[in-house]
């Protein structure tokens, strides 16, 4: 693979950035920063880059193996030019402060040269013995890589269990195998720093009521990925490890070393493994057999993102996962089948239950390992009371020492997309004061000079994906290749194994260079996500970027067609042959570009709104903020306090007062979008603004939306009707505003998911469990007397939230159980509230009188806003109205429509400090898009043939953009910088003398052809 | 006629239809694999002469599947493609066959499994209709340039 060369230059270096761990945050983090032009250097400590994520089989809640989706990310593009790597490389010390660091890095020994290495597997064939990379169940070899698309794609050698190195050596072609290798230390000067390191996994093997790692079939949540993994160890069979077998009965525990008191036990929840362990349980079910079994053993079920709630219920109803709630007491291991009991009560019985398993899977979660505290006196910041590294109320990112920024599970326990938000704020953090390097220079001058086709005969290269499993493991990817070759002008056909590694695309750019290919044909997975990868690849042999074509044979066939893999063997064939025809008939092509808009436009001035807003105005970005209403501040102005007890109302009151003394911020307020058109980077919006409702237009290149959501207020328990019903909005100002009212109460009765988690408003509302452990605790300091019961359903504290839950248990606070059949009941007489409601482990309905009725009712997306600014800015919602992003794990704050951005609320209901990193992350990604100057157009625009044009106007009547007009010679001429590529008007036009480049009628024509006229 | 299996082709747009498709098949969602599709950026591409011509090679049915009315990425591609697909639906009409095999279907991005029934929704009518004309030999095909 071809490396771009970079400029030394170096050592002036604190210009640059250094990302330490190179998990899916970090790579996010060093991307984003690369990608906005500046300097990065990446280290990580293992021998490549990837981290936890690519050890896991499918993610949820799309249970996609979402490895195929980060891995492209991580390989060879223009953008390394801005980014270095260095695997095995941890940090020593970090001296001076920020703007000015100096970083002490240790390089340890590969005994590889990876200039050399092309990844050929040679030495693991021979050489298989030991072990170095574990989690547990995976064979290792002494050279090791983890998974097909690693980066850099090259091995490392454990020479702890080598022999004789000179026999190594002499199975290595590429002469790349070092005896000497040594330690290497440097200094280099550094600007800022992003800690992205992950923490360690629980090992449940000290548990001895848990088997004590004993079992062979008790494995951990991460050991059970790796099982089902294409790249595991038993190539994605799902087999016990004591016997080979597919297990028919399996059961997960929850909480397995959280949310405990016991010795071995931490406090917190881990935030992740109800998701987890669901997505295991579903998947399980849909790629194995139906009839397998599986029981979730829960305390309660955290389903509290976005969406999640749905996922549980599809994993109960659809998928029949049994779900039990109870901490089972203990598993014993049938010394002969290996199968094993599990012990465990029912709240609602009094009695122990015991039932057999064939295998168990223990969810455990994340643990602050020696590492982290290591890391954190090496680097002078300051951790919390779990040894997680401490940040401010505010900002999730920012660590106690200056210049030194988060993201991930070092921060807090979190999913995916959590990191990903956290990634992009620490990196917009990071890049705060640092300079974009080579603004000027272009991306493109780093690939060959494009090689001429026109004229020349086809020769076509095949090449198919066996994706590991997702196609191989369907259809016979052989006979597609045998069936190719009956083309007679196909060169090259080869199946290539995971297409997307950087194995594959080196095999395919020498065959392509080999047999002097002109046209590519990459069967595999959805273009939408792999073209440009590939594009990219028939860029770096020389290629136009528009001679290959993209079959869909995973997402469209065989993921789809799996149960029939007779009709996926031909439904491959006829679309295989579908993009061979078609693309014989692709041309090369230019693309447009124009200079870029660097104003930035933000609707909705909340707090989400204003943060970005001061951090792209910050960046020297001329910035306008629409709000609505006649002020600014949102959602915000009606919270007083957060849970860690700051000031919300302070904190709004200096986000105001910076952005309106901010010279690039123009704030409108009582102003409402009417219009919108433009493209990505050229975008207009029309506003009317004032009291007068004045008209203006604004341009802007990049749009983040932050309207937010609204404080739901369902007609419930008498809230709205009956007085002393309130929402724990209100409760929170009586709080600060009354507290001889609160302190002369007897009881207060709060009741959870109100209007929540029901029929007509499926998901959770993720805030109303802090919120009521924060009022109640605030009620328990006014006056400790005060009883406060807690009707809820599952509480839903997730990650350091559980701090506050013990202690409002710890102060006597009651948490009653309720179910959705079971739903507590409201009286009042004579100004006191009856609560009347079914309590599961006295087995009787209980009747608590109550001075005062808290709801948790939680927060609705804003339909009207929502519903007008999709339809303004094309871009699609959830089912429950909120703006559904580009990637619901990987791109979390991006739209489909590029250059727009969503955060806060607009996206899922969260708290503020959630919020403020969101648009962090927003503006972070808003200033990747701003860094690239000008826009590409791409080269899908409609081309006129003035010899066949009749200047009949249809195109004109036609195009929905207004851009065709018939213009001084007579022909209607259609500005390829205005167009939008639709092909309307290559449709409509009668004489066809209009042809929608990359689509043009013959190319559509030949993929008829292709899929009528040669297969049979 | 039992195991008629027909051929289908879908014109999907890019923005929704592809999109729900690829969604179908990472949901795992089950469709009936006679359906191949042709991705368009949109709807409004496809011109009456591409669903005309896809009849004539040999396809049993033809559909045409854009993002939700109103919801289109290019404002109105989808709703000039409804037109389209009326117009081929009344070519058919006047030649004599079933103008049913052919329809202009929306849907949005996310709706997997909308994509998934409406495909098998579609495969089914054909089966009940059969074979295409042509390829049942009861129309020789003139010369069409």
């Amino acid at each position: 693979m071809q490396k771009l060369n970079k400029k030394d230059d170096k050592q002036s270096g604190s210009e640059r950035v250094l990302v330490i761990g190179g998990g899916v945050g970090g790579i996010r983090a060093a991307l984003d920063l690369a990608e906005s032009r500046r300097d990065v250097l990446l280290i990580d400590k293992s021998y490549s880059i990837g981290g936890l994520m690519t050890q896991l089989d499918r993610t949820f809640p799309t249970n996609n193996c979402d490895l195929c989706t980060v891995s492209p990310f991580l390989s060879a593009s223009g953008r390394e030019r801005y980014l270095d790597i260095k695997p095995m490389t941890r940090i020593e010390e970090l001296t001076g402060q920020a703007g000015n660091f100096t970083a002490t890095l240790v390089t340890e020994p590969r005994y590889i040269d990876i200039d050399k290495c092309t990844g050929c597997g040679e030495c693991v064939q021979k050489f298989p013995e030991a072990v170095r990379f574990t989690p547990g169940l995976d064979p290792r070899a002494p050279t090791c890589m983890r998974y097909p698309q690693a980066t850099p794609y090259a091995f490392s050698i454990d020479m702890a269990k080598v022999e004789d190195i000179s026999q190594i050596q002499k199975v290595c072609k590429a002469d790349a195998i070092l005896s000497h290798d040594e330690v290497q230390k440097t200094r280099i000067k550094v600007g800022s720093v992003v800690l992205s390191v992950g923490a360690e996994l629980f090992d449940p093997s000290v548990l001895d009521n848990y088997g004590g790692g004993q079992c062979q079939n008790i494995v951990t949540g991460l050991e059970y990925e790796r099982i089902m993994s294409a790249s595991g160890p038993f190539q994605g069979s799902l087999v016990r490890v004591s016997d080979n077998k597919q297990p028919k009965k399996i059961a997960w525990i929850q909480c397995v070393g959280s949310r405990g008191i016991n010795e071995a036990d931490v406090p917190y929840c881990s935030g992740v493994c109800c998701m987890y362990a669901l997505k295991e349980a579903m998947v399980t079910k849909e790629r194995f057999e139906e009839d397998i079994e599986t029981t979730i053993f829960y305390m309660d079920m955290r389903t509290h993102g976005k969406d999640y709630e749905r996922y549980f219920n599809r994993a109960k109803d659809e998928y029949k996962v049994r779900m039990i709630r109870s901490r089972p007491h203990s598993i014993i291991e049938n010394s002969s089948t290996k199968d094993l009991s599990i012990t465990y009560a029912l709240e609602e019985e009094a009695v122990q239950k015991t039932e057999d398993f064939d295998m168990v899977v223990l969810s455990t979660g994340f643990r602050a390992g020696k590492d982290a505290t290591d890391l954190a006196s090496k680097l002078g910041i300051d951790l919390n009371e779990h040894n997680f590294a401490k940040t401010d109320h505010f900002n999730s990112v920012k660590t106690s020492r200056p210049g030194v920024y988060v993201c991930g599970v070092y921060e807090s326990p979190k999913d995916i997309p959590e990191t990903m938000v956290q990634a992009s704020a620490a990196a917009l953090m990071a890049s705060a004061n640092l300079p974009v390097i080579c603004a000027d220079e272009k991306i493109e001058d780093f690939f060959p000079r494009e090689r001429d086709v026109t004229g020349q005969e086809v020769k076509l290269g095949v090449f198919v994906c066996d994706c590991g499993i997702d196609i191989g493991g369907v259809v016979d990817v052989g006979k597609l290749i045998d069936y190719v070759k009956t083309n007679s002008d196909v060169a090259v056909a080869k199946a290539v194994g995971h297409g997307c590694s950087a194995e594959s695309m080196a095999q395919i750019e020498s065959l392509i260079l080999e047999h002097g290919v002109n046209r590519v044909v990459i069967g595999g997975c959805s273009p939408r996500t792999h073209e440009s990868k590939f594009q990219d690849l028939l860029r770096r042999v020389g290629l136009n970027r528009y001679l290959v074509e993209i079959v869909n044979l995973r997402d469209q066939n065989t993921w789809a067609h799996r149960g029939q893999p007779r009709q996926a063997q031909e439904k491959a064939c006829k679309l295989l042959q579908i993009g061979i025809s078609g693309v014989r008939k692709n041309r090369p092509l230019m693309e447009n570009t124009l200079p870029m808009s660097q104003n930035a436009l933000v609707i909705g001035g909340g707090v989400t709104g204003m943060t970005s807003a001061l951090k792209l105005a910050d960046q020297g970005i001329l910035t306008y903020i629409i709000e609505r209403a006649p002020a600014l501040g949102g959602l915000a102005r009606s919270i007083r306090k957060t849970i860690e007890g700051e000031d919300v109302g302070a904190f709004v009151a200096r986000l105001v007062e910076k952005v309106m003394a901010h010279e690039n911020i123009h704030v409108m307020t009582r102003s409402i979008v009417v219009d919108h058109s433009g493209m990505p980077g050229l975008f207009k919006t029309g506003i009317q603004t004032g009291l007068r409702m004045n008209y203006m237009s604004i341009d802007h290149g990049v749009t983040i939306l932050a309207t937010g959501a609204l404080a739901n207020r369902p007609g419930e328990y008498g809230l709205g009707t009956l007085d002393g019903v309130v929402t724990q909005l209100e409760l929170d100002f009586m709080l600060e505003d009354d507290t001889e009212k609160i302190a002369a109460m007897d009881q207060v009765v709060m009741i959870q998911c109100v209007g929540s988690r029901e029929e007509n408003n499926p998901n959770c509302s993720r805030i109303c469990c802090q919120a009521a452990m924060k009022n109640a605790l605030r009620i328990k300091q006014i006056n400790p007397e005060t009883q406060v019961f807690v009707l809820y359903r599952d509480i839903r504290t997730y990650g350091f939230q559980e701090d506050y839950y013990r202690e409002a248990r710890n102060l006597g606070v009651k948490f009653v159980r309720y179910s959705l059949n079971t739903k507590p009941l409201v009286t009042q007489e004579d100004g006191r509230f009856y609560v009347r409601v079914y309590d599961f482990i006295l087995g009787q309905k209980i009747e608590i009188e109550a001075d005062c009725l808290a709801l948790s009712t939680g927060l609705v997306a804003d339909d009207e806003t929502t519903e007008d600014l999709a339809m303004m800015f094309h871009l699609p919602r959830t089912l429950d109205h909120y703006f559904l992003e580009e990637h619901v794990k990987l791109r979390p704050v991006d739209m489909a429509v590029r250059g727009v951005f969503i955060a806060g609320t607009i996206h899922s209901p969260k708290t503020i400090r959630e919020s403020v990193t969101q648009a962090l992350a927003a503006a972070g990604r808003a200033q990747t898009l701003l860094a690239k100057k000008e826009i590409n157009l791409g080269a899908a625009v409609v081309r006129v043939d003035k010899d066949k044009c009749a200047s009949c106007l249809v195109c004109v009547r036609a195009c929905p953009f207004d851009i065709p007009f018939i213009n001084a010679d007579g022909y209607s001429q259609i500005d390829p910088d205005k167009c939008q590529g639709c092909g309307v008007c290559a449709a409509d036009c009668p004489a066809k003398a209009i042809q929608l480049l990359t689509y043009e009628d013959d190319q559509i024509l030949a993929k008829l052809d292709g899929l009528f006229e040669r297969v049979n | 006629m039992e195991n008629y299996e027909p051929e289908i082709v879908a014109f999907c747009c890019h923005y929704c239809a592809y999109t729900a498709a690829d969604m179908a098949g990472s949901k795992r969602i089950s469709y009936p694999a006679n359906v191949k599709i042709i991705r368009v950026p949109c709807t409004g591409k496809v011109d009456a002469i591409h669903i005309m011509k896809a009849l004539e090679k040999g396809a049993d049915g033809v559909y045409v599947a854009g993002c939700l009315e109103g919801d289109c990425h290019f404002k109105t591609g989808n709703a000039r493609a409804r037109l389209r697909v009326a117009r081929v639906q009344k070519i058919l009409e006047d030649l004599g066959w079933e103008k049913e095999r052919v329809a202009m279907i929306n849907m949005s991005a996310g709706m997997g499994e909308r994509f998934a029934k409406t495909a098998f929704e579609f495969t089914e009518k054909i089966k009940s209709l059969g074979p295409n004309p042509i390829s049942q030999g009861k129309i020789e095909v003139q010369a069409v340039s």
